[in-house]
């Protein structure tokens, strides 16, 4: 028996507004990736062409891109790139099967973490940069060395924040799976891990940023190729067009890690589920 | 038959400021007879949700019993399901997926697991809403998709902890007549708790009225009202009234000697 004759609300659609034309560019997407950008390029390029600094110690964007089209054409960045994504992949692949269930473990079980928090503490102290002397003796310059230390730098925000995460389930969520029949194996499995979901994708994001940066400075100390290589290798002999390209490309390649892997994924999860808001609230 | 006997139920607990022992409920005896609705009633921070938690197993008491269905109660079990004030679904669970959760975790099949999914999401009114997720919901379609998810579970008692508190006045009169036609259709056991006097009167078969802390019985009222129930004629009947104001001598009496309690909570 229908006890109550609610129908599904249909959105009705709004009158459509004429919009002008600034506005609509405005509103597209490549305008939003790419247009905080412009203001920031147009300052470069100006205090390029007013030549403020030495042009041997300052370029324009028209010389980085001129390398960028180099650079491709000889094969050398994607090479250095592949690299550097292929550690980064290692990297994060192996601090995600460690930290996940190390994070998970240590939030559950209180006498290990009671166990474990000074040693979590005292171990997230020693930077990353700080253990490649001696990763560097123990495994020489190796993939091993910059995914050691990679991982070493993903582990731990990744596992704090899952502690964090645990702590945030709702006690009632946990409460009305037992009480629907779920033994504890369920309830970590069904309730506990999604709940947590919020704060571990927000320490998988902190984790690979820290990751990323840690990358770089491996490559730069350890590195026989890899941008963070390429770069420290152009100032060397001199090459700062090739500097300032190194780091256009950290920057472009975190955003573009962002937004087609990190973005997504949390908009079909705990942004699909209304359990954190929306950065644009409107589309 | 009855499905819920409370006896001699005692629950003591040690502050933690001044270390002292405090006495939160002290001797409540009830039972719930099977198809029965009896609500709870009692000054705030009398400790009525303590007795709803203790009857779920999320809490030990400290002495006396819990018996359902013939069983003590030990731990949480799906033979009590809660409906609560916060509603606590599962964000990341469509409507349908909340409804069959606890008909998951005990291994229904999955064919009659839909066929009940579908069965009381439409008892709730929520047929065609079972793909939304609770954020897409009003609150009142929350509430009667918790009371779906517990219902679909066929508990030997529904327990409800001020499930209609925190929903606003208009909605909650709704409220209250979709969840008397859901009683009225399906005579689950309900063991409802609430501060608010006519809608304990108008849900229930039986209310029991505890007295500020501690907690014992202060008197077990019998609603003398005919089902179906509708508020517009409750509310005419001069029934309804006399029995309101009798809960509210009893809770009034609790004033007297108790009313700083009133000050602290």
């Amino acid at each position: 028996m229908t006890t109550v004759s609610a129908k599904p609300v249909r959105t009705t659609a709004r009158p459509p507004r004429p919009a002008p034309l600034w506005r609509r560019l405005v509103r597209t997407g490549t305008f939003r990736t790419l247009g905080p950008f412009v203001p920031v390029i147009a300052l470069w390029w100006l205090v390029a062409a007013l030549e403020v600094f030495p042009e041997s110690f300052f370029v324009g964007p028209p010389e980085v891109v001129d390398k960028l089209g180099e650079l491709l054409e000889k094969g050398i960045l994607p090479g250095y790139l592949s690299d550097s994504l292929t550690r980064l992949g290692y990297g994060v692949g192996f601090g995600l099967l460690i930290g996940l269930p190390l994070g998970y473990a240590v939030a559950m079980l209180p006498r290990l973490r009671r166990f474990c928090w000074p040693i979590l503490l005292f171990f997230q102290a020693i930077a990353d940069i700080a253990w490649l002397p001696i990763v560097i003796v123990w495994f020489g310059f190796s993939l091993t060395s910059v995914t050691f230390v990679l991982v070493y730098t993903i582990v731990f925000p990744l596992m704090l924040s899952v502690v964090a995460g645990v702590e945030q389930v709702p006690r009632e969520l946990i409460r009305a799976a037992r009480s629907l029949g779920a033994g504890r194996w369920r309830v970590f499995l069904e309730v506990i891990v999604p709940g947590a979901l919020p704060s571990v994708a927000g320490g998988i994001r902190t984790g690979l940023g820290y990751g990323w940066r840690a990358l770089v400075a491996a490559e730069i100390i350890v590195g026989t190729s890899g941008v963070g290589f390429m770069m420290f290798d152009a100032r060397r002999v001199g090459d700062i067009s090739q500097v300032f390209l190194g780091m256009a490309v950290l920057g472009a390649l975190w955003y573009a890690l962002d937004a087609l892997i990190l973005a997504p994924f949390e908009r079909a999860t705990v942004e699909r589920w209304g359990m954190v808001r929306r950065l644009e609230a409107d589309g | 038959m009855t499905a819920l006997e409370i006896s001699g139920l005692r629950k003591t607990y040690t502050d933690d400021y001044s270390g002292e022992e405090v006495t939160a409920i002290d001797e409540v005896s009830f039972g719930v007879e099977k198809g029965e609705f009896v609500s709870v009633l009692g000054p705030s921070g009398c400790g009525k949700t303590t007795v709803l938690n203790i009857v779920a197993g999320f809490v030990d008491l400290s002495g006396g019993t819990v018996v359902v269905d013939g069983r003590p109660v030990a731990g949480p079990g799906p033979d009590r399901g809660v409906v609560f004030q916060s509603h606590a679904l599962f964000p990341w669970k469509t409507a349908y997926g909340n409804v069959v959760f606890g008909l998951r975790m005990r291994g229904v099949p999955r064919t009659e697991r839909d066929e009940r999914a579908r069965e009381y999401l439409d008892l709730v009114g929520l047929g065609g809403f079972e793909h939304r997720y609770p954020h897409e919901l009003s609150g009142g379609m929350q509430q009667r998709l918790g009371v779906a998810r517990v219902l679909a579970n066929e508990p030997a008692v529904m327990l409800m902890d001020e499930p209609f508190a925190s929903i606003d006045a208009q909605t909650r009169r709704k409220l209250q007549e979709d969840l008397t036609r859901i009683f009225e259709s399906r005579r689950p056991t309900v063991f409802f708790v609430t501060h608010d006097v006519d809608e304990a009167v108008f849900l229930s078969d039986r209310v029991v009225v505890l007295s500020g802390r501690p907690s014992r019985v202060r008197d077990i009222v019998e609603v003398p009202l005919s089902r179906p129930r509708r508020w517009d004629e409750a509310l005419a009947l001069p029934a309804f009234r006399a029995t309101a104001n009798r809960v509210n001598e009893l809770l009034a009496g609790d004033e007297d000697d108790a009313g700083h309690l009133d000050a602290v909570s």
